[in-house]
């Protein structure tokens, strides 16, 4: 599934605004920390769209099973 | 009690987690499980994780063993784990390999959180190819999941996977190389520079690559904050989809390198090839080896014919688009007899890590029972002025049989490669070949290769060499 142009160049601008940010001089102490925290900001965009695909995958094989169910009907029918 | 015995030998790659470590008892390789990992342990047996993934290909299958433990303080059980034949590591991978590779890990933690477990370390050297399936070997990397908590090998999965492929894809194949140097796999900060511009442009990468290593810098001397990050199970499951789909979206195609287009320019007839293939079996069936290195494979013509024979060859070349055509091609006909890998034959893969022994250098997972050097000698002598005695010493401490082609002076590859230099090459004859090789080797065949100026020599290594 392919995500939504407004919703992209929305996340495409805050990502552009965080690169704006000025960075902190990289002392290695934890460097995990920022991995964390990126997972913790990035999460709930992450997780809502691998929602919306996985509940989108779920209604278009409905409409395909169903078209499938029509499709063979029409085919015992003719038969 | 039984003890542990004197000669139990660590390996040193598996010191650095605490759940466990691998030991070599008798020739037979073992791993202890400690007792701080036994309750995961029991959860990855329990919960079927482990059955599931070793059903799917995916892991190295193990048996439980009632044996002396090598550490018998912090011994919570053995297990014997199934033995890779050579273990190879990313810096020896093509493109495809590394990528498959990747996308085995990210299957894996998808699936552990279906089970109730993570991955607690997303490390390529975890990760080892049966011919063309990439499949973990370490059986403590997993952990119970906890709702809510960061996934905790996310960098590590950057640094050993995305980093490298996106660089290899965007910038340069030969930058895999640089895994070489980063044994932890390639810095952030590091990829997001050489990188070109327009990789801030893919979602995933500038998310990945990009702002992780700013948000790596900017958080790196805030360590308590990472104790307040809380990551969602549908969180988690998007951030691995995402993962999922950036090395997904990752793709690179050889063309152009030096080797791609050999075989279309090799002075070859069909008959000399052919001919060439059928000395090689014969040759072949003559020392019945367990295993090969195919030296200078190229794309892997000849590693066919041992690979056909039933004999396991690895398939070594220095060009990575030969390599990557090669691994497609076992992939394609799931040929489980040959691993290509991406060798410099000048300076091959060294011992490096920790105390020097981490990773071993090529020639320490040696020898091969046989070695395959097909069209090679000139390149070495001539290209990289390495002389005859001295190749010859090479081979001695790689292998015990040697099947290799002499190319003369005249052959006209070798007269390419002098083209643009001067001959300084006064002992390079087919004499000096013999000689140099015959004082390691006993020269068992020696048959001239039909319509060409070249020769195929079967060579015994002396008890003595």
């Amino acid at each position: 599934m392919k995500y939504g142009t407004g919703l992209r160049a929305a996340v495409m601008l805050s990502a552009i605004a965080v690169l704006l940010l000025p960075g902190v001089a990289a002392a290695y102490i934890d460097p995990g920390t920022g991995s964390y925290i990126l997972q913790m900001v990035l999460g709930g965009l992450l997780g809502g769209l691998f929602a919306i695909k996985v509940y989108w995958k779920k209604i278009t094989a409905f409409f395909r099973k169903k078209s499938l169910e029509k499709k063979v009907d029409a085919e015992t029918r003719a038969e | 009690m039984p003890r542990p015995e004197l000669s139990d030998q660590r390996i040193a790659g598996s010191f650095r987690d605490p759940s466990g470590f691998l030991f070599n008892r008798g020739g037979v390789l073992y791993r202890q499980v400690n007792r701080v990992f036994g309750d995961h342990y029991a959860t990855l047996i329990s919960s079927g994780l482990y059955k599931h993934l070793r059903e799917s290909g995916l892991m190295i299958s193990h048996e439980e063993v009632d044996l002396a433990p090598a550490d018998s303080s912090r011994a919570y059980k053995i297990i014997k784990p199934a033995l890779v034949p050579f273990i190879s590591y990313p810096y020896e991978w093509c493109f495809s390999q590394l990528k498959d590779a990747a996308l085995a890990t990210l299957e894996i933690q998808k699936i552990a959180i279906e089970f109730g477990m993570s991955l607690k370390d997303a490390s390529s050297y975890n990760i080892q190819f049966l011919s063309y399936q990439p499949i973990l070997i370490d059986t403590l990397s997993f952990e119970k999941y906890k709702e809510g908590r960061p996934w905790v090998a996310y960098r590590q999965f950057c640094q050993h996977f995305l980093a490298p492929l996106a660089l290899m894809c965007h910038t340069d194949i030969r930058l895999s190389q640089l895994l070489r140097v980063h044994i932890d796999g390639i810095p952030l900060d590091l990829a997001s520079i050489l990188l070109p511009i327009r990789t801030r442009f893919s979602f995933s990468l500038l998310t990945h690559i990009h702002i992780h290593a700013r948000s790596q810098a900017r958080y790196a001397d805030k360590g308590g904050k990472a104790r307040d990050a809380h990551l969602t199970r549908m969180g988690m499951l998007g951030l691995i989809d995402s993962l999922q789909s950036a090395v997904r979206k990752l793709n690179w195609k050889p063309a152009g390198t030096e080797w791609a287009e050999y075989y279309s320019e090799t002075n070859y007839s069909e008959r000399a090839a052919s001919h060439k293939e059928s000395i090689v079996r014969e040759f072949l069936s003559v020392i019945k080896p367990n295993c090969i290195w195919d030296l200078g494979a190229n794309t892997g013509r000849y590693s066919r014919v041992p690979a056909h024979m039933g004999i396991s060859t690895l398939s070594f070349d220095v060009d990575p688009a030969a390599v990557e055509r090669n691994y497609i091609e076992c992939r394609r006909h799931r040929e489980t007899s040959i691993l290509p890998l991406v060798v410099d034959l000048t300076n091959p893969s060294p011992a490096i890590g920790w105390h020097h022994a981490e990773r071993r250098s090529l020639l320490e997972r040696g020898p091969a029972d046989a070695v395959l050097a097909l069209a090679l000698i000139h390149h070495l002598a001539i290209s990289n002025n390495v002389p005859l005695p001295i190749l010859a010493e090479f081979f001695r401490d790689m292998t015990r049989t040697l099947i290799i082609e002499f190319v003369p002076k005249t052959d006209s590859q070798v007269q390419r490669l002098l083209a643009s230099r001067e001959d300084i090459f006064t002992d390079y004859s087919e004499n000096d070949f013999l000689e140099a090789f015959g004082r390691f080797f006993r020269i068992d065949q020696s048959v001239p290769i039909d319509d060409s100026k070249r020769s195929l020599h079967l060579c015994i290594r002396k008890a003595d060499a």
